[in-house]
């Protein structure tokens, strides 16, 4: 393991290390200060002389391009992506941003820059895809009040996607419970508005108002989680937290302080019972910010509940995790079981992949409780560190390969909500003869989410429930080698998550089966033949989650090493 | 040694079949009519080049291969290359004298099955699924890494899916669907039971062990450390053990087999299915239920095999008689055949529970057997649904009289199915029956346990001339036409679909008169594998 690089803010190597974040900050200025760019000449006082300077007054051509804001946003948020992924060609350092006392803040490692990955990705697909989303009247044109507002409102959509990204890597960088928390609030706000972004619209009001209020409400208990733990540690460091919690972890404060924590992330993960906002918020919204929150406002979410891991069930922590962990094993179960027979009921497109999302939900806090069965149970043995590791990795290959093919299918959607479809399933209809190639992407992507070889989603489930029975097994293969004798009584009862997760994946298939089968089987709806509208910039977006998620199942070995290399870094000891 | 030519017969019909249906999809409807015969062209000629492949590897055109003394776990067109390095995946495929006769068939419908539907009416998508049926198939057969025959486990429904959608008869959306769900469920247990046993695998003490989990999927090495660890009193893994990964394992063989009662997705998929899926269905897909028993399970796990001996026997049983009691109730046609499938496959459990070398080779040789004769009965039936737009039994009466091709094909495929001698069928049935009086004579258990097989012998016999004679013979006169057909003409086969019959009679015939070309290399596989095993019986083991 590389060593800890300590940089001070605005120091040596702070540039480097925050480059996306960088980026993105300069992003937002250009995404301020260019739309108001025009001809705008200052006085100055007392004279007559006029100095142009730029801003206000009539705007350029250029500048008062409604799509303009749009590439800006596109642009940066990509460049962001692409230095992280070069960021990782040779090794990433581990840079921790430090204040002035020596406390760390942020930890740029390789488990930051993997859940950057995640979020830049989701976060440059979506807007790309919603660049033709948006009513664009263009420009020159005699246009109404309605109509210039709307091409207004581009700069502020675009605006809230950045910021959304920011506070989501602030998430993934932080070392402290609060800046956590800053980053958390500052994506989640930026999400509460792109849910109701369509207010004129009853569905989007409603769905923006409930995921407000829903979530303020898990925000607030999540906060005022926090200042029980404060309360508790005198700190809110995450290595301060994990040494007090291996002291005194059996108190009362810091069981119901992590406990209502626990609720504040469990919201953002869309796991049961906080999950209800969820399909109202997700059919409410855009597809595409639909798709933002199903992967990498989860992929956030996910992201908390392992800090909070980290303290509570980290395997050299001490036993007093054990309660979270069998609540964490229940939500697991009820989550996913409940997604999937909430799934199998709607007839919504996007309720359905909404509770999907649930499902996928818990199929992760399974894999988050195998990380943390190992401190307590005395029938586990073998070293901790490499179990954990396996789960991990296996957690972010499928947050990573969810942006794929979830964020594919929601973008697929969107195609059809350009023609008012989308929210329906019959608006799926005869998709197969109008547009195949949207058809069998969506097919891919619906099976993908199901399961099926060779697709990513297969290799990520897989993945997921091998690290599981990892774990359920610990050191059995070695006991077995020798001639004892051992029955299922002997497997970690974790192995039951792993036959959970099994089974409902089976009940999924039905209804993934069943988008496939209105697509190719059913007509289209009245009235509606030929190929839908929308532009190329959302099928370019279908086509590269089409690639990855092909991709990424058929040849996940590199993906995987970065996968591996993350999760040895997310907690050093580890590795 | 060309051992590379294992790669292309799996790669080469799934990559051209992927390029055709893009091909395809993407072309508008006019130029989509104009594709429609090149392409069944071009299906056909790339399932004779992969027929050509296997029947060369057969007689030893491609290089010195020993498929009648080859050794238990040794494998022949033997090529191994890393795929997911990490986690111990490797692109290993090789051929044994399990798998080679299981490909050899498969590449052998797939061109039947092609020219039988050649005048269907079902545009342009159809023949590349077939093809890609055939590669999902042969991938299962051929790959010796436990991912990979998963992945293409899997694999073969997706073609299989689409097949019974878009072509299938009136409930086709409800059996595709429940065919999906029924065998997605079993092999997701069995998934989980294979990622138990990769876990618990010795870390770090085989070659192709991946660096992140220091286990590895590969077959080989997997029951070469299951052989050297079943020893004395130990058994890979243990007692307990064995048993649970046998039952997970097992639970989606049994499904896909299918065995009661897991069967009910069985005749519903085979009813709705076009005439060229259900061939393949019935042909090959069936099989590879009985094919993974004997990779897997069975060299795995021999106490666990003991252990449940008598279970794997009563589900045989109850398949074979419970199977053919419901063909008597049949109306329908394709039902009845469909049933019977489920009868034949009981064979196969009774021939794998009766623990003798010989009811192994029977078994082998009835997935064989009925892997010929199957399609020749669906084919039959395709052909009668074809001309007389009806699958009930009473709808055509008479056939000898106006088609007697369709006739013809028919009794043949009828007489191989209920085990008429000197045909293919026959040889499993008799072998069976040898392999099951010898374990009661030898292991001493009871007589009854022929009440079951003989039983059967009569009604198959009863099911299948009950409803010749009411297809065939009956109401022959010119004066009574059946009511869908009054007033018109009633054809008889069409040319290609007497030309498949044929083919497909010629080899019935041609392995009932000498199965040893294929015999040979099962029974030295079966004894070759049993021979390891029955150390244990002499231990007291089981």
């Amino acid at each position: 393991m590389s060593t800890l690089k300590t940089v001070e803010p605005f120091g040596d190597g702070f540039i480097s290390a925050l480059c996306p974040e960088l980026i993105l900050f300069a992003g937002l200025i250009l995404l301020i200060v260019v739309p108001n760019l025009g001809d705008g000449k200052f006085r100055i006082p007392g004279t007559q002389t006029r100095i142009p300077w730029l801003l206000g007054g009539q705007r350029f051509k250029l500048t008062s391009d409604p799509r303009l804001p749009s590439w800006i946003a596109v642009i940066t948020i990509g460049t962001s992506f692409v230095m992280t992924i070069l960021s990782f060609q040779d090794g990433v350092e581990r840079t921790a941003i430090v204040s002035e006392g020596g406390t760390q803040i942020l930890m740029i490692n390789a488990f930051s820059r993997v859940f950057e990955l995640i979020f830049f990705g989701a976060l440059t697909l979506a807007a790309f895809a919603s660049m033709n989303r948006l009513d664009v009247k263009g420009i020159g044109a005699r246009l109404s009040t309605d109509e210039l507002y709307n091409n207004r409102r581009q700069g502020d959509f675009y605006i809230l996607m950045i910021t959304c990204a920011l506070g989501m890597s602030i998430v993934a960088l932080a070392q402290d419970l609060f800046v956590l928390f800053i980053g958390l609030e500052l994506a989640s706000f930026s999400t509460y508005v792109l849910v109701a972004f369509f207010k004129e619209s009853k569905a989007g009001t409603e769905a923006g108002m409930k995921y407000f209020i829903v979530g303020s409400v898990a925000s607030g208990v999540g906060l005022y989680g926090l200042s029980m733990l404060y309360l508790w540690a005198g700190s809110l460091q995450l290595d301060v937290l994990a040494t007090t919690f291996a002291q005194s972890g059996s108190d009362a404060l810091p069981m119901i302080g992590i406990g209502f924590v626990l609720v504040g992330f469990g919201f953002k993960v869309s796991a049961a019972p906080f999950h209800f906002a969820a399909p109202d918020a997700y059919s409410g919204a855009s597809s595409p910010v639909a798709g933002v929150l199903a992967t990498a406002s989860k992929a956030m979410g996910i992201v908390g509940l392992l800090r909070i891991l980290l303290i509570v069930a980290a395997p050299e922590s001490s036993e007093d995790g054990t309660v979270w962990l069998v609540c964490l094993g229940l939500l697991s179960v009820i989550t996913m079981t409940w997604g999937n027979l909430a799934a199998l009921g709607s007839t919504n497109p996007k309720r359905m992949l909404a509770y999907s999302s649930v499902a996928h939900a818990g199929y992760m806090l399974a894999a988050i409780t195998a990380i943390g069965a190992w401190n307590w149970d005395e029938t586990l043995s073998g070293d901790p560190g490499e179990a954990a590791v396996v789960v991990l990795t296996a957690l972010m290959f499928h947050l990573m390969v969810l942006v794929a093919f979830k964020l594919g299918a929601f973008l697929v959607l969107s195609v059809l909500e350009s023609e008012g479809g989308g929210s329906r399933l019959s608006s799926l209809g005869g998709l197969a003869k109008r547009e195949p190639f949207l058809a069998v992407a969506m097919f891919i992507f619906m099976i993908s989410l199901a399961g099926v070889p060779p697709l990513a989603g297969f290799m990520s489930k897989l993945l997921v429930i091998m690290g599981i029975v990892k774990v359920a097994l610990g050191d059995m293969s070695e006991a077995l080698a020798t001639g004892s004798e051992l029955g299922l009584s002997d497997v970690h009862w974790v192995w039951w998550l792993a036959l959970a997760m099994v089974i409902n994946s089976a009940i999924s298939v039905y209804y993934y089966l069943r988008i496939g089968v209105v697509m190719f089987f059913e007509e289209p709806e009245e009235g509606k033949t030929g190929p839908l509208p929308a532009g190329w910039q959302v099928r370019f977006a279908i086509l590269a989650c089409l690639l990855a998620t092909v991709f990424m199942g058929v040849a996940s070995d590199k993906i995987l090493e970065i996968c591996e290399i993350a999760a040895q870094s997310f907690n050093y000891n580890w590795a | 040694m060309n051992d590379w030519i294992s790669i292309p017969l799996v790669a080469f019909p799934l990559i051209s079949s992927m390029i055709l249906l893009a091909f395809v999809s993407n072309a508008s409807p006019r130029v989509r009519e104009g594709l429609v015969k090149p392409i069944r062209m071009a299906c056909l000629v790339f399932s004779l080049l992969l027929l050509v492949l296997t029947t060369g590897m057969f007689f030893k055109y491609f290089g010195e291969v020993s498929w009648m003394d080859i050794q238990f776990n040794d494998y022949e067109y033997f090529v191994s290359y890393a795929w997911i390095d990490s986690l111990g995946i490797n692109w290993t495929v090789g051929l044994d004298a399990l798998s080679f006769p299981m490909v050899w068939l498969t590449t052998f419908l797939l061109p039947v099955t092609i020219i039988a539907t050649w005048n269907e009416k079902y545009g342009a998508t159809y023949f590349p699924l077939l093809l890609m049926m055939g590669g999902a198939l042969i991938g299962v057969f051929v790959s010796l890494d436990l991912f990979m025959f998963y992945v293409f486990w899997e694999l073969t429904l997706i073609p299989m899916f689409f097949l019974i959608l878009k072509w299938g008869g009136a409930d086709r959306k409800y059996a595709a669907q429940k065919f999906f769900i029924y065998t997605f469920t079993a092999s997701v247990v069995m998934l989980l039971g294979l990622i138990t046993l990769y876990f618990l695998q010795e870390p770090n003490t085989l070659a192709s062990a991946g660096s992140m989990t220091g286990r590895s999927f590969s077959i080989p090495e997997l029951i070469d450390t299951a052989r050297t660890a079943n020893v004395g009193d130990n058994w890979f893994l243990g007692k307990t053990m064995q048993n649970i990964l046998f039952v997970m394992l097992m639970i989606g063989f049994l499904v896909k087999l299918p065995a009661v009662p897991f069967h009910t997705w069985l005749p519903d998929a085979h009813v709705q299915a076009p005439t060229g899926g259900s061939m393949l269905l019935a042909g090959v897909m069936l099989k590879m239920g009985a094919y993974g028993m004997f990779r897997l399970p069975l060299s795995l796990f021999p106490h666990a095999l003991y252990h449940f001996q008598l279970a794997l026997m009563i589900i045989g049983m109850v398949s074979l008689v419970w199977g053919a009691i419901v063909c008597l109730g049949q109306t329908n046609l394709k039902k009845m055949v469909a049933y019977s499938s489920v009868s034949h496959m009981g064979v196969i459990l009774i021939g794998i529970a009766t623990m003798q070398p010989m009811g192994w080779a029977a078994a082998l040789f009835m997935m064989f057997a009925h892997g010929i004769i199957s399609p020749m009965l669906f084919a039959v039936c395709g052909a009668f649904k074809h001309h007389y737009h009806s699958m009930e039994i009473g709808a055509m009466r008479g056939m000898a009289k106006h088609s007697p091709w369709l006739a013809t094909s028919m009794m043949f495929a009828w007489m191989a199915s209920l085990g008429l001698p000197l045909l293919a069928g026959f040889v499993a049935e008799i072998m069976m029956l040898i392999a099951l009086w010898h374990m009661i004579s030898l292991d001493g258990w009871s007589i009854w346990w022929m009440v079951g097989p003989a039983l059967v012998l009569a009604l198959t016999a009863a099911y299948y001339l009950w409803s010749m004679q009411r297809t065939i013979f009956e109401g022959g006169d010119d004066t009574q036409p059946p009511a869908n057909m009054v007033g018109k003409v009633i054809p008889d086969i069409s040319n290609p679909e007497k030309f498949a019959m044929l083919i497909l009679a010629f080899f019935t015939i041609l392995f009932g008169v000498m199965p040893w070309i294929a015999l040979d290399m099962m029974d030295d596989w079966t004894k070759q594998i049993f021979n390891g095993l029955i150390l244990f019986v002499g231990k007291g083991g089981a």
